[in-house]
């Protein structure tokens, strides 16, 4: 009899499990119930359909269902877990028509992913505040965004700004609130984070960190934010303040949450619970360097998870390696990345740190296009080994970050980077590597014996 | 030829739901997969096909396309006696995305129960109303 694979959740993770399981088993029968009326699309792409650099919104899916069809995935879309019985391993859901269904599995698939975390600010169930997760709550902004002239974002991080960024786009008036001292603080450092921000500065978008929101104003509508005190006017207030990892159901079943209150796995994916499997922005990872458990929640690791999910609950063998929580964005045309751990990350689990930093040239000095680009590379003392990267430039910073990340898995010291042979052409590249470059300025700065 | 949001139909051929379309050329029938099927599916990279002599049942599996992230099975548009099948996309997968119509063909059948089963494939008419509600 061919095996039963049920999968919870169609986004990036659930895909990905459902197109390996069926590589692995040709013969199983494979079912993704989803809540959403899409199936799988690029969340990451959102802010840039609200841009309008994206004009159509059904490009976004990485199928369509007909295709799932093909793949003979069966696709219950609008659908609603309401429990799982890992005894006799039964699903329970609602489907599209409201009528209750049950469906057996031989493995089953968590891919519940997250939910945009709603900060508790007086105010914030006002028309006109709007978080930014799904093609719906899309469309909700590009619609309200015709109708306003100022918006307000709460929250410095990528989705934030890339939203910000995107309003601005639209052309609003932006202002960014954060209430830490940095944006961008998972990321970068401090300094770092500081060229960021004059750079989005200079396009004429305030951002205000170290400011806590003390509610949302208006009557039934917003019409602005307190801050501090300081009343600032705002048509539509944008929260970006983090996701959640969906663990509720995970929880009603038994399934384990771990230190960071998402589901906790193993390196099969594997929850504590036998037979059941999760991946994607529901889980906690393990990080590459400190072996501790965090979360990931990019769309990057969601895809890689999701397939060694599909892999092993479809019989085979694969295991997920862990993360470094690289990330690239274009924010206001700087490109920004970084991989491996920051400054503060690195003090915090007790790394002694030595860095180094390049402002560079992306292709030869002399050649017309060349951009500027500032690297940043962070070194543990004792073993000279790498432990991060932070890129801001014009161009190419994803290779970079990719080719900084692999150093780390590698376990590469800063004499193996400065050792690394690099290429140049003029038009593409410069003589010298701002990589090679930081390295070489972070070795100067520290005496080896 | 039409285009349907970027996608091509050809005029003559048989279509089934499952992106896979039918020439009957006299008492072959000639089948591949369709232009929807393959640019949704992306670069094809290895392809499986059933030996000459063998019968195949319309709405059973005759095949399979794999890509570099999905697999997905060919279904038999028709039933009959595979008489031809298409070496070249064997080892050049690439051509069922250059050419799903051409150069890009899977296998020759000598259908069965051809006029039977016809009817339940869309005609170029009804392929175009199909392919304006696919996403």
């Amino acid at each position: 009899m061919s095996k039963s694979i049920v999968i919870i959740g169609c986004g990036a993770a659930g895909l990905s499990a459902a197109l390996n399981a069926r590589k692995t088993d040709r013969n199983a029968n494979i079912t993704i119930i989803e809540q959403e009326e899409y199936p799988a699309y690029s969340r990451c792409a959102l802010p840039f359909v609200i841009g309008g650099e994206i004009k159509d919104i059904n490009s976004l899916l990485a199928f369509s269902p007909s295709m799932y069809k093909m793949m003979r995935i069966d696709l219950r879309l609008k659908s609603r877990v309401i429990d799982v019985d890992s005894k006799s391993k039964t699903v329970m859901y609602i489907d599209h028509q409201s009528r209750e269904e049950n469906l057996h599995y031989d493995s089953l698939i968590l891919t519940t992913g997250a939910s945009p975390i709603i900060p508790p600010i007086n105010g914030v169930n006002k028309r006109g505040v709007y978080v930014l997760r799904t093609i719906n709550d899309c469309k909700s902004i590009i619609e309200a965004s015709s109708n306003s002239k100022n918006a307000i974002v709460i929250g410095a991080g990528l989705v934030g700004l890339e939203t910000a960024d995107a309003l601005y786009r639209r052309g609003l008036n932006v202002t960014v609130f954060e209430i830490l001292p940095s944006i961008l603080r998972a990321s970068l450092d401090e300094d770092m984070a500081e060229i960021v921000k004059s750079s989005i500065e200079g396009k004429g978008v305030k951002i205000f960190v170290n400011r806590r929101i003390d509610e949302i104003t208006g009557d039934d509508r917003v019409d602005g934010i307190i801050s501090d005190g300081e009343r600032f006017k705002a048509d539509m207030v944008v929260l970006a303040t983090g996701v959640r990892a969906n663990t509720e159901l995970a929880e009603k079943i038994g399934v384990q949450t771990g230190v960071t209150g998402a589901i906790k796995v193993n390196s099969r994916m594997e929850t504590t619970v036998k037979g059941i499997y999760a991946a994607g922005d529901c889980v906690e990872s393990r990080h590459i360097i400190t072996s501790q458990a965090v979360l990931s929640q990019l769309g990057t690791t969601a895809v890689k998870q999701g397939r060694v999910a599909g892999i092993n609950a479809a019989g085979g063998y694969a295991t997920f390696p862990g993360v470094l929580n690289s990330m690239v964005s274009r924010i206001f045309n700087l490109e920004v990345g970084s991989t491996g751990l920051n400054t503060l990350q690195a003090e915090s689990y007790g790394f002694k740190v030595f860095t180094g930093s390049v402002t560079w040239k992306t292709r030869a000095e002399y050649y017309p296009e060349a951009k500027s680009i500032r690297v940043k590379l962070l070194f543990e003392r004792g073993s000279l080994k790498i432990i991060g990267g932070q890129i801001i430039g014009g161009e190419f910073v994803a290779p970079r970050i990719d080719s900084i990340a692999q150093a780390i898995q590698s376990g590469m010291t800063v004499f193996d980077i400065i050792d690394s042979e690099t290429c140049y052409s003029p038009p593409l590249a410069n003589t010298w590597s701002p990589i090679t470059l930081a390295a070489e300025s972070a070795l100067s700065k520290i005496k080896v014996t | 030829m039409v285009r349907i949001n970027n996608y091509e139909v050809i005029d003559g051929l048989y279509y089934s739901e499952n992106h896979v379309w039918v020439r009957v050329e006299r008492d072959i029938a000639v089948i591949g997969i369709t232009d929807y099927g393959q640019k949704n599916l992306r670069e094809i990279v290895n392809v499986v096909l059933p030996d000459l002599g063998v019968f195949i049942n319309q709405g059973t599996v005759l095949g399979s396309l794999e890509t570099v992230k999905a697999v997905v099975d060919v279904v038999a548009p028709l039933s009959g006696i595979v008489k031809e099948v298409n070496e070249k996309v064997k080892s050049k997968p690439s051509l069922i995305n250059e050419d799903p119509y051409g150069e890009g063909w899977l296998v020759k059948i000598t259908p069965s129960n051809l006029h039977v089963e016809l009817l339940r494939l869309m005609d170029f008419n009804r392929a175009i109303e199909w392919h304006k509600t696919l996403t």
